[in-house]
């Protein structure tokens, strides 16, 4: 069912200092169920495994790195969506914090078929993943992964292991934030201050900014329990010239929990709006 | 950041944290006087920023063993933009911030070889193991580029185009911002994009 790919990063003799030793990364293309159905979605994923003291990139991968990149090859009537990104971690080294994931990553994306799609025995699917792995070095690699399933209709057996896997992972995907929550972003000199109104003190914050160059990802953040809910002060980015409109990314309030925002940035002394 | 009020007993990772906050507030910013530094390179020669006012100053943060970095070595890509350019009158600098025993740390002796070696032709290489002139100017990764007017004004701080990624085939149809930002202030235009999100290795700055 499923089929891994062992990928090594590139060598390069011509360099003067060649000696990258590839880490062995497996990348696995895992099905939920065991079957495609006409007019239904099929949830795969893609399991990155790492050896220990290595990562892999979120969508906006910080100061330094690069997300995995994937490039879908299905057979008419299927569609691929969009990666799900499971809440990152904050990986310091000195000046710089990236956004990843240590020791590896579960992406999943659904697959939408067709009702229009005909039933056979094995159909191909196939992804073309780029990613760059780091630990103290970077090594960049590439794999084609596949998978071969079958079209029915009626019902289709869960992949157990996979099933498993895939429910641990939905948890760890930042959720929209509850209509009730009151968010709001306020531009103050150089930082953002983000209000979330959650209904009770949040002891914990951390916010992940989906743009690049809105945040000093290196700067503290100051994260401050508020009667009903949580402030983080998130210093602006040099890079950033012009005012940006929206705060856009995820927060994360510790166990696991975290949460998609999209603030719109008011000015300093204007309350900001909510979405 | 008033250092003082930091608590002591609070610990040297809040202390490190603070501090880096710190100099990102000094770090440089396009539209602004580029920081001076002094800086020696791998001749042993000394450089003053200052001592180049009339000249444009291009910087750019270098990893030999990066593959960002060897993207655009190993290609030429780099090593054209040198030569293009401070054939120009540019003063081109690359800047290497690796701490010792860190990635693409390099001696003087080793540095020069490698220049002649990939056929390299900036002005001189910066060494800078302290990680001094790279938190200066709060460079990120490799590569990591800047530009500075005439004037002493920065005016470029970013990629050194706009395909993020390791291939050297990439490097064909991308928009080189440095060629862009170079082209258009010596045209006496508005530098359209004096901000990119700088894409690479993460510098290796001493722990």
């Amino acid at each position: 069912m499923t089929c891994a790919a062992s990928a090594n990063g590139r060598g390069g003799a011509n360099s003067a200092q060649s000696q990258i030793s590839a880490p062995h990364v497996e990348i696995q293309l895992l099905a939920e169920q065991k079957a495609i159905r006409p007019g239904r979605t099929l949830w795969v994923g893609l399991q990155f495994q790492l050896p220990s003291g290595w990562h892999v990139y979120w969508q906006n991968p910080g100061d330094s790195g690069e997300p995995p990149k994937v490039k879908w090859s299905l057979p008419a009537g299927l569609h691929a969506g969009d990666l799900q990104w499971p809440a990152p971690q904050r990986l310091e080294s000195p000046s710089i914090v990236d956004y990843g994931y240590p020791d590896g990553v579960l992406l999943l994306a659904p697959i939408r078929a067709d009702s229009t799609v005909s039933p056979a025995s094995a159909v191909p699917l196939q992804a073309d993943v780029r990613y760059l792995v780091c630990r103290e070095i970077c090594v960049p690699g590439k794999a084609n992964v596949r998978l071969s399933l079958p079209v029915q209709s009626g019902v289709a057996a869960w992949n157990a292991d996979a099933h498993a896997l895939f429910e641990k992972t939905r948890e760890q995907l930042p959720k929209p934030a509850p209509a009730a929550w009151r968010i709001r972003a306020q531009s103050q000199g150089n930082y953002f201050v983000l209000s979330i109104a959650t209904g009770k003190p949040e002891g914990q914050g951390v916010f992940f900014p989906l743009g690049p160059g809105e945040i000093e990802n290196a700067a503290l953040q100051k994260a401050s329990a508020t009667a009903n809910g949580i402030e983080i002060r998130v210093q602006k980015s040099d890079q950033l010239l012009k005012p940006i409109a929206r705060l856009r990314g995820v927060v994360e309030f510790g166990g696991g929990r975290a949460y998609e925002v999209d603030a719109l940035v008011a000015a300093s002394g204007a309350r900001g709006s909510t979405k | 950041m008033n250092v003082r009020r930091l608590n002591l007993a609070a610990g040297l990772t809040t202390a490190a944290i603070l501090l880096t906050a710190a100099l990102a507030v000094f770090a440089a910013r396009v539209g602004e006087t580029a920081p001076d530094f002094t800086a020696t390179d791998s001749n042993g020669k000394t450089h003053h920023l200052a001592d180049y006012r009339g000249k444009y100053v291009v910087l750019e943060w270098h990893n030999n063993g990066c593959p960002y970095t060897r993207k655009h070595y190993e290609s030429g890509n780099m090593e054209n933009l040198q030569r293009e350019w401070t054939t120009r009158g540019v003063v081109w600098f690359t800047v290497i911030s690796s701490a010792p025993g860190q990635e693409g740390y390099v001696t003087a002796e080793q540095e020069n070889q490698y220049m002649q070696q990939m056929h390299a032709a900036p002005t001189a290489a910066l060494l800078d193991p302290s990680g001094d002139l790279g938190h200066l100017y709060g460079a990120k990764t490799t590569p990591h580029m800047f530009i500075i007017n005439p004037e002493g004004v920065l005016i470029y701080d970013g990629a050194i185009d706009n395909r993020p990624t390791p291939d050297a085939s990439d490097i064909p149809g991308a928009v080189n911002y440095v060629t862009q930002a170079l082209t258009e202030a010596m045209a006496g235009r508005p530098v359209s994009v004096p901000v990119s999100q700088p894409y690479g290795c993460s510098v290796k700055y001493a722990h």
